[in-house]
């Protein structure tokens, strides 16, 4: 009887003229706003590679250590082009420095030529999806009961060999059977424009992803099914029904994301990111006073007369001192500064961190109780859980900027074990025999040409610049069908538990339904 | 057999539509139910059928009692209500195949549809017509073919000559007619005492919730039913 009354349904359903137009919209919406995702994607892509070998060369030209501090480009995910989640708001890059943690990345965000435009928005396929195939559940289920109520047909049906509980189950799979060619539409269509693209090239991994999107659209849809029958058996019109439906599916979609956005800003507070930029700032301050101490206290150790003076000398963030002419005492000067600030500069990044640490974990927990408020709107769950599968999600970009910390781990760890930070090659290309001694200086003429004799200045451009073969190259973590499906699981449950209690509450007012 | 057995049913708002009804509608038997709207002929259909649950009493179809055996009982009750509407999107033939399979009968062939439509006096070309084509006499028509193609012992109909024409009216009764010498058990609730003098075989007539008058088709027909109609109608006005 179930399938009797769910293929009537289906047949009725598909002659309507809200099917026809549902599908005119899905054809209509969903390759425009793919093709719009896909040149998204590509842009991003083009510069990801751009900045990719700008990096490398960058990073291959280097002569000394010091300078050594590679640059991680963050490759964009193919996956963005379902769902673009923060991906869309953050930097693609990351400087990896020893004086401090890598908090956010920077550079490129916008990928349109023409920033003016990006004034108009556009939304990604997940997005189009959570609001098309909300709409059209609700469409076709609002009037559910009452229809059947208004003309009749449920009285005569009900005195049928069906009970009111496989009536109902039959009108459920009615619909699901008339909704699920419309979303698998949506998919294939999605699917194919990829497909026929040759410059996106997706793994088995990112189509299990895409079947995993397939499946919670699908319980998402069924959600919205059940809330449009629910309405429906709760009312005896269908004028109150798709009043009450369209409301619901405003309260979800665009109410329920801005209530919870002010919510979690209201309850759980951030600090301003200038008062800890003031605090990191007093942490700078301190570490140049102690590096000025440190320096003085050096020259006193070192006889109390050094002279610090380097030719063709550069100098900059994070340590960086490059230099290719001075005497042994500076080179050694130097050295010894370098072997003090090496783990001093590491002792105030790791303080640094304690603030950057705690502002992020405040904004972290906004962003969760943002997020659990907003698990009472199913869009926001199907939102939160796409980006999980498309590997968009804040969870994954907290992800990613955990593993691009661990990489300045290994890359200091790789400057500790090989000791690079104490030797010469730190900052300079010279060996120490090329460097003449205060002595041997102090005998000169005075004479430039023979300062220049002395001194045994190359110019550094002579030099081979560094082997970084074997330096530590950052791999980002790639993540199994296995662990993304583990990670959307609990939004799952909580779509799937929804749907039940959605279910339950459809079936408790029916059996009560008045079909008179 | 149709059976009302002190059969009460006082509503949410606290009105009592029905108020302790007897009755026993026996095979091979057409009772007209009579009585002015509000009177309970309705409320009486709807907790026959199992759409609302008594406050007290029991209501019976052959012997099983709805709330008890609800789809026990379906299969030996079919029902046609006063205003068919059917699924317009479906043909006459469509409409006829899904309530004969939700009826049970799952091995009817498209003859047998079409002879049941033929049966109830319904155009050979309207067979495959869109139902939101049909008048109210054409859906009327076929939705006394769903009843009939159920083959159920008890026909429930609630007002079914409403607005039909007079010639339809008259092949109507001759069905029904028909369907009692078959040995059905026939409730038909109407204001038609024209009808209920041609195809009565007991009438009963309903006031506040009461039955007030029971008579046999000697009795009401020695007695000139128009007559006591319209003097329980009298009464329930003043």
């Amino acid at each position: 009887m179930i399938w009797l009354i769910a293929k009537k349904d289906f047949l009725l359903n598909l002659l309507s003229v809200r099917f026809i137009i549902g599908f005119v919209l899905c054809l209509v919406i969903i390759p425009f706003t793919i093709i719009v995702s896909v040149d998204d994607y590509l842009a991003k892509q083009n510069s990801y590679e751009i900045e990719s070998k700008q990096a490398a060369d960058e990073l291959s030209g280097h002569r000394v250590w010091s300078a050594v501090r590679p640059t991680v480009v963050t490759k964009p995910e193919p996956l963005s082009i379902f769902s673009s989640g923060i991906s869309a708001n953050l930097g693609n890059r990351v400087k990896i420095a020893f004086d401090t943690y890598p908090l956010f990345p920077t550079g490129h965000t916008v990928t349109q030529d023409n920033p003016l435009l990006n004034a108009f928005f556009s939304i990604d396929f997940s997005r189009v999806v959570a609001i098309l195939i909300s709409l059209i559940a609700l469409v076709f289920a609002y009037d559910t009961i009452t229809r059947e109520r208004e003309d009749g047909t449920m009285k005569l049906s009900l005195t049928g060999q069906v009970s009111r509980i496989s009536f109902l189950f039959g009108k459920l799979l009615g619909l699901i059977l008339t909704l699920l060619p419309i979303l698998l539409f949506c998919y294939l269509l999605a699917c194919l424009i990829i497909i026929l693209n040759p410059a996106i090239s997706f793994s088995a991994t990112d189509w299990g992803s895409i079947a995993l999107m397939f499946l919670i659209s699908m319980f998402y849809m069924l959600i919205f099914i059940l809330l449009g029958m629910l309405i429906s058996s709760l009312v005896k019109r269908s004028s109150s029904s798709i009043i009450l439906s369209l409301l619901c599916w405003i309260w979800f979609l665009f109410l329920m994301p801005n209530i919870s956005t002010y919510l979690s800003q209201s309850i759980a507070k951030t600090p301003l990111y200038d008062n800890v930029q003031v605090a990191i700032s007093e942490y700078e301050k301190e570490f140049y006073e102690k590096d000025e101490e440190r320096q003085k206290q050096l020259n006193d150790e070192m006889g109390g007369d050094v002279w610090v003076v380097y030719w063709n000398a550069n100098m900059g963030r994070d340590g960086f001192l490059e230099f290719s002419g001075t005497l042994k005492e500076a080179v050694e000067h130097a050295r010894q500064m370098q072997v003090w600030k090496w783990p001093t500069a590491l002792d105030y990044a790791d303080k640094k961190w304690v603030l950057q640490r705690d502002y992020l974990d405040k904004m972290l927990s906004q962003q969760r109780l943002q997020q659990t408020i907003a698990f009472f709107s199913p869009s926001e769950i199907f939102r939160q859980t796409t980006e999980i599968l498309c590997h968009t999600s804040v969870d994954d970009f907290q992800k990613y900027m955990e593993s691009v910390r661990n990489y300045r781990e290994t890359v200091i760890r790789y400057f500790a074990d090989n000791k690079l930070y104490e030797s010469l090659r730190y900052f300079t290309v010279q060996t120490w025999d090329q460097f003449p001694s205060q002595k041997e200086f102090d005998r000169s003429s005075g004479s430039i040409e023979d300062l220049f004799t002395v001194l045994r200045k190359i110019p550094a451009d002579q030099y081979e610049p560094l082997n970084l073969d074997n330096l530590p190259r950052f791999e980002a973590r790639q993540a199994t069908i296995f662990s993304m499906f583990a990670d959307a699981l609990g939004r799952m449950a909580v779509m799937i538990g929804l749907g039940i209690l959605l279910l339950l509450g459809t079936i408790l007012s029916f059996m009560r339904y008045d079909v008179r | 057999m149709l059976q009302a057995i002190d059969l009460t049913k006082r509503y949410e708002d606290g009105h009592l539509a029905l108020d302790a009804l007897n009755l026993e509608i026996k095979p091979g038997e057409i009772f007209f139910l009579l009585g002015a709207n509000g009177a309970g002929k309705t409320t009486t259909i709807n907790l026959l059928l199992n759409f609302i649950e008594p406050t007290l009493g029991k209501a019976l179809v052959n012997g099983i009692d709805v709330m008890e055996q609800p789809l026990e009982t379906k299969k030996h009750i079919a029902f046609v209500s006063e205003n068919v509407m059917l699924y317009g999107s479906f043909t006459a033939c469509q409409n006829l195949d899904f309530f004969a399979r939700l009826g049970g009968k799952t091995n009817l062939t498209k003859k047998d549809y079409y002879d049941v439509m033929r049966r109830v006096g319904l155009q050979e070309e309207a067979f495959e017509r869109k139902l939101k084509t049909f008048s109210k006499g054409m859906r009327q028509k076929v939705g006394l073919a769903i009843a009939i193609i159920k083959d159920a012992d008890n026909i429930v109909m609630d007002e079914p000559t409403s607005g039909l024409d007079p010639k339809s009216a008259a092949e109507l009764m001759q069905i029904l007619i028909h369907l009692r010498n078959s040995g059905k058990a026939i409730l038909m609730c109407t204001h038609d005492l024209f009808r209920a003098k041609a195809a009565a075989d007991r009438v009963g007539i309903m006031k506040e919730g009461r039955l007030v008058m029971l008579r046999t088709r000697e009795e009401f027909l020695q007695d000139d039913l128009e007559r006591i109609y319209l003097d329980y109608m009298q009464e329930a006005v003043l």
